[in-house]
């Protein structure tokens, strides 16, 4: 049972410069594998997202990144909304971002948890599975 | 001159004259107007100040090649090296290539570079550029290099591009990885920023 969730405020585009900041980052010399750790800001257009340790997934011809692991804490924002989890995988070319690890998802004044969450930022929607629960306010005003 | 009635012996005894005095013509020119050989010129000088050399000795493209406790090697080549009083060496325009045994290698570009005393530790100033085969291509000003242990570290901030995009980081240390003595890490620490540019749809 999955709660799909409009994420207006994430739609964005993925072609979008990715500037990732760390306090470290070790390049394995022999393969070539790049983890930044040390607080890392992971940002493209609107979207911030930040976590305790990235590891960057080379795509095949070395030049081009296809994912980025994020794990240690992770938290996605964005200008509206915001989502925590324990990890999270984002596919930059299809523009997929995948939270696992009781996610929460504050949307305003409502908020939604659940054990996984996709987010797909080139629609902007995002399906939370995984005993989900959602507190929302009702609309007082 | 005996007279002769026919025109045969007249070309003969004419030809008795002339031929023997154009073969002594011949054969002196063989001495009087050939070029002059100077013994001086055969052996080429360098034409290097031998007084400058003599008060400041210094060796031309030096090459120094070793490997550090850990199994790397390492070649550092120069265009010029001169001993400083007495205490290490200085060099100018200096080449090092680090092969690590993972298979890869690394290699530094400087204007100029010291050795210390104890020859432990070779720093290379006046603007460094790296090379590594991981794709990284990087511009420092000074690094220190230890020779004993692999140990490649920049005293300043870095910057330059990888095959993820461009970068800048505070500070830059190629040695081995701590728990992994086998795998070598070029770490960015104190701070660094890596701008990628996905390939446009």
């Amino acid at each position: 049972q999955g709660a799909t969730v409009a994420f207006g405020g994430l739609k964005q585009d993925t072609s979008l410069p990715v500037e990732i900041s760390a306090d470290q980052l070790s390049v394995n010399q022999a393969d070539g594998s790049a983890t930044f750790a040390g607080n890392v800001l992971v940002g493209q257009g609107e979207m911030r997202l930040s976590a305790g340790s990235v590891r960057v997934e080379y795509g095949q011809d070395g030049k081009s990144i296809t994912r980025l692991h994020a794990t240690g804490g992770v938290t996605l924002a964005n200008r509206t909304e915001a989502a925590e989890s324990r990890d999270a995988v984002y596919t930059i070319a299809t523009g997929e971002v995948v939270m696992t690890g009781d996610v929460m998802l504050t949307q305003g004044q409502s908020a939604l948890s659940g054990q996984k969450l996709v987010i797909d930022l080139k629609a902007g929607t995002g399906v939370m599975e995984g005993r989900v629960q959602t507190i929302f306010v009702p609309g007082g005003n | 001159m005996a007279r002769f009635d026919n025109t045969h012996s007249r070309i003969v005894a004419w030809l008795k004259v002339i031929l023997p005095l154009a073969a002594l013509a011949i054969l002196s020119s063989l001495f009087l107007i050939s070029r002059r050989i100077d013994p001086e010129a055969a052996i080429p000088y360098a034409d290097v100040d031998v007084a400058e050399r003599l008060r400041e000795p210094r060796m031309t493209a030096p090459t120094y090649s070793g490997q550090t406790s850990d199994g790397a090697a390492i070649v550092v080549s120069a265009s010029e090296a001169r001993p400083d009083q007495g205490e290490g060496a200085g060099a100018a325009g200096l080449q090092a290539e680090l092969t690590t045994p993972d298979g890869a290698s690394t290699r530094f570009e400087a204007a100029t570079a010291r050795v210390t005393p104890d020859r432990t530790v070779l720093s290379l100033e006046g603007g460094v550029r790296i090379a590594s085969s991981s794709g990284y291509d990087l511009t420092t000003d000074s690094l220190t290099a230890a020779l004993d242990r692999t140990r490649f570290e920049s005293a300043g901030a870095v910057q330059g591009s990888g095959p993820i995009g461009t970068l800048t980081a505070g500070r830059m240390v190629l040695t081995q990885e701590p728990g992994r003595p086998q795998s070598y890490v070029l770490v960015f620490t104190d701070g660094v920023k890596l701008i990628y540019l996905p390939p446009s749809p």
